[in-house]
């Protein structure tokens, strides 16, 4: 039986507490591994729903299908899984900087199962953020399972996000950057040697189950000065694109909000929205990916207007099914959308300047690409790392990073934080490592206590107060009621300074008389900022701590002080 | 005692029982109350290595108007003030999260979950997992209102059951109520017990707050536990063994609550710890 129960907690094995840094390696090697499976079947689990409904599609009333599929996405979310619709990307960030990546188990699958329904019914959006959500949750139970601390357990969830990438789109360098400029936020050797073992992990799971495929392989492109100029251009349809997707979708999403219908109601006419907009312009359906493949290779044979139509058709589409309660991610609708923009920029370019010798189209559709998901994400680097690695080509890198920086550039000009994040940080919820928020989050009220004050009764004389004084070196006094216990008011010597130098007053005067009853007061669940921000605004230094009414302790600036720099340390490992 | 006792107020009759026995329960041991009513069918609780997701039935949310107006009237009767927990962090946009810095979070006793047998039903997983993650203590009430008068201990000699003890000088030393302890003896001696007692330094405490140890050498556990006065709070230590010994021989904590009404006071293994 002891044999058993040991077995239940491997944390408690020996070789696994040998060193935290090879125990790490170890748990991000499985991390990595489980990930890459998620990926693998949500990307196989798609493949076969869209080959199994293809053959519904030619039928008139195929329009329902993504209604149909998003109406089950959400009623699996809602009613069985008992989670929030969305793609959940923001759920991993805001567990990473709050409560340590912890993570429910449910939410290791349920993303993968309401996804496949939304996108393989047709929903616009991708199957990146469900994989990302589901390889974070991997991470964070099997953290758990090994009792690991709470900053381990972040590094761990970054492991399962970089291993659900990698796999996704065998691609482990733009997985491990995805996963440390987006989900962490922070750059630590730390962190990046099993961020980096799960990416490898991720892929050699994909490359053995799926092969080792260049997710979009094109020709070689001979890019020229000109090319390299125009991409400044392409940069800024990019960032107009992303802000109007990110815009669109977070307006859909409050419009659906106000609908007095149920969320699978909601997501049924979203899809259904979407289904009527695929029935003319079929690019929108669906991940989007083949069409994709087409646009890269340089063989989209669509004009310039119906390529432009496609672009917004696109954004509306993606804002319908996910702003209305579908399940999925917006890396695959960016990727489309970014490639249909720098198509329609190509045929611009050649409308205005036939004899100009520009670059295959192909070219522009992929720096279009990154602009894209630059612009979205505020995340150049993983822009430029997954177009690399997904089309195998190094040499479109030097316009590639022009379009990923101006692109970025110019979206935090407009829209301060990414998509991702917008949410999190009108919520005050986002917490970086090392900032003012996430220092003062780490820190509460009752470890800043301070109890070292002498508490005086209502009914005492002045005489008698004055002999406590003598034996107290704070300046500070609580007052209680002597039958409950209560707090009353506070006695600031500053305050009471003419009754002290007044020996009429000693045995004429009782503490309950000259008290400050008017005091502002700290409860044990305030935020520190909150508490901060009151001390600033009543320019107090230290204000008294109350529950149950009655008084605890002080809180004081110094102590806080004190604290906040031993936190800071402690996060920035210095 | 400057504890506080967490409780999710349902406004229909059964949640009236419930929050009346939370009542009394901060007014014995001297702890606030803390009300939480929900405005969501779910809310996670955030442990140090666990997060609980906890999905609530649709009679929570009951009358959303008068929810408030209800528990302030119980309030007044019991002549308690409580503070009403407003959720500030939210995992999803209806899915907040609530604090787990408590010293006691109260759950509603479960009718039943087989509709084929009639019986007292689980204490279910998800009150399971609080147990076993949670630093506090669980209250889980009676199905109607009940005063207790006296603690009753069940101490397995376990190092939960240890706990649980604690828990009880504990809740004794505030109530000032009689502490009773109750052992089943499973295979060994009177001293054994006695030694586990002696070893944890608890002599002085035995002493001082238990008024009776019935030891039970016979007859099994759920016969015994009809000793246990029907106006007792029974504190009680969980995940005193393993898993793989609740699923083959049944969980004592389980067993317990499906054999009697009192009230119960749940301590897992997570108890004490960071206490000072």
């Amino acid at each position: 039986m002891r044999i058993l129960r040991r077995w239940r907690h491997p944390a408690s094995w020996s070789i696994f507490r040998l060193d935290d840094r090879l125990l790490l390696i170890l748990i991000a090697v499985i991390v990595g591994t489980c990930s890459g499976l998620a990926a693998v079947a949500l990307n196989r689990s798609l493949i076969a729903m869209f080959e199994w409904l293809h053959h519904f599609r030619h039928y008139w009333w195929s329009f329902i299908m993504p209604a149909i599929g998003a109406a089950l996405s959400a009623l699996f979310l809602d009613k069985m899984v008992k989670e929030g619709a969305g793609h959940g990307v923001p759920e991993v960030i805001y567990s990473v900087s709050r409560y340590g990546g912890l993570m429910r188990f449910r939410s290791s699958f349920s993303r993968l199962i309401s996804s496949c329904l939304t996108i393989g019914s047709g929903g616009s959006a991708g199957p990146e953020a469900p994989v990302v959500m589901s390889g974070a949750a991997i991470g964070s139970n099997i953290a758990k399972l090994f009792s690991l601390n709470d900053r381990q357990r972040v590094t761990i969830v970054g492991c399962g996000a970089a291993g659900a990438i990698s796999s996704i789109f065998n691609a482990p360098i733009a997985g491990m950057v995805f996963s440390i400029e987006v989900i962490l936020g922070e750059w630590k050797a730390v962190n990046i040697v099993p961020i980096a073992i799960a990416s490898v992990a991720g892929t050699e799971i994909s490359r053995i189950l799926q092969g080792n495929q260049i997710a979009f392989s094109h020709r070689l492109f001979h890019i020229g000065h000109l090319d390299i100029v125009a991409c400044i251009g392409l940069a800024i349809i990019s960032a107009v694109a992303s802000v109007l997707l990110t815009r669109l979708l977070r307006s859909m999403h409050g419009v659906s909000k106000k609908a007095p219908f149920p969320i699978w109601v909601r997501a049924a006419a979203g899809g259904c929205a979407v289904g009527i907009i695929g029935i003319f312009l079929p690019i929108v359906l669906g991940e989007g990916y083949h069409p994709l493949r087409t646009m890269i290779e340089g063989a989209y044979t669509q004009g310039l207007g119906i390529v432009t139509l496609a672009v917004f058709a696109k954004i509306l589409a993606t804002s319908l099914t996910l702003g209305w309660g579908g399940s999925g991610g917006i890396f695959a609708p960016c990727l489309v959308i970014g490639s249909l923009a720098g198509l329609t920029y190509h045929r611009g370019l050649l409308l205005l300047w036939p004899s100009v010798p520009w670059v295959n189209e192909g070219c522009f559709a992929l720096l279009g690409m990154a602009g894209l998901i630059s612009g979205m994400l505020h995340a150049p680097l993983t822009g430029i790392f997954l177009i690399i690695e997904i089309t195998g080509g190094y040499e479109v890198i030097l316009p590639l990073i022009i379009v990923s920086v101006i692109s970025t550039t110019l979206c935090h000009y407009i829209e301060p934080v990414s998509f991702y994040l917008k949410e999190l940080v009108e919520k005050g919820q986002l917490l970086r490592p090392g900032t003012d928020a996430r220092v003062l989050s780490d820190l509460s009220v009752q470890e800043l206590l301070e109890k070292d004050c002498i508490i005086v009764k209502q009914n005492m004389l002045l005489r008698d107060f004055i002999n406590i004084i003598k034996k107290s070196h704070r300046n500070y006094f609580p007052v209680e009621d002597e039958k409950t216990g209560r707090f009353l008011g506070m006695i600031h010597l500053d305050d009471i300074r003419s009754y002290l130098f007044n020996p009429l007053m000693y045995d004429a005067v009782v503490l309950g008389q000259i008290m400050d009853t008017d005091v502002k007061v700290v409860y044990l669940d305030d935020d520190l900022s909150e508490v901060l921000r009151k001390m600033d605004v009543n320019r107090l230094f230290s204000m008294p701590v109350i529950a149950n009414r009655k008084f605890l302790g002080m809180i004081s600036k110094a102590t806080l002080l004190d604290k906040y720099r031993n936190e800071l340390m402690v996060q920035t490992d210095l | 005692m400057d504890a506080q006792l967490f409780h999710i107020f349902r406004n229909t009759p059964l949640g009236r029982e419930t929050l009346l026995q939370s009542i009394y329960f901060c007014k014995k041991v001297g702890a606030s109350l803390i009300i939480y009513i929900p405005e969501f069918t779910k809310f996670l609780m955030y442990f140090e290595n666990d997060v609980v997701q906890i999905d609530l039935d649709n009679s929570y949310l009951t009358s959303p108007e008068t929810a408030l107006k209800h528990a302030k009237e119980l309030l007044d009767q019991g002549k308690i003030k409580a503070r009403f927990l407003e959720p500030k962090n939210f995992t999803a946009s209806t899915l907040p999260d609530i604090s787990t810095n408590f010293d006691f979070m109260c759950c509603p006793r479960s009718i039943s979950d087989l509709s084929s047998k009639i019986g007292l039903g689980y204490i279910g997983p998800r009150v399971r997992r609080i147990v076993n993650s949670a630093r506090f203590p669980v209250l889980i009430t009676s199905p109607v209102f009940k005063k207790w008068r006296s603690i009753a201990v069940s101490f397995g000699g376990s190092a939960n059951a240890v706990n649980a003890l604690k828990l009880g000088f504990r809740i004794s030393r505030a109530s000032e109520m009689p502490l009773s302890v109750y052992t089943h003896m499973e295979n060994a001696s009177r001293e054994s017990y006695e030694e586990i007692i002696k070893n944890e330094n608890h002599e002085e405490e035995m002493d001082h707050y238990v008024t009776e140890w019935h030891m039970f050498e016979r007859g099994k556990f759920e016969e015994n536990i009809y000793d246990v006065p029907h106006d007792a709070l029974v504190v009680l230590g969980a995940y005193g063994h393993g898993l793989i010994r609740n699923i083959f021989f049944g969980s004592k904590m389980e067993k317990i609550q499906s054999t009697i009404t009192n009230n119960l006071l749940i301590a897992g293994p997570n108890y004490g710890l960071g206490q000072k």
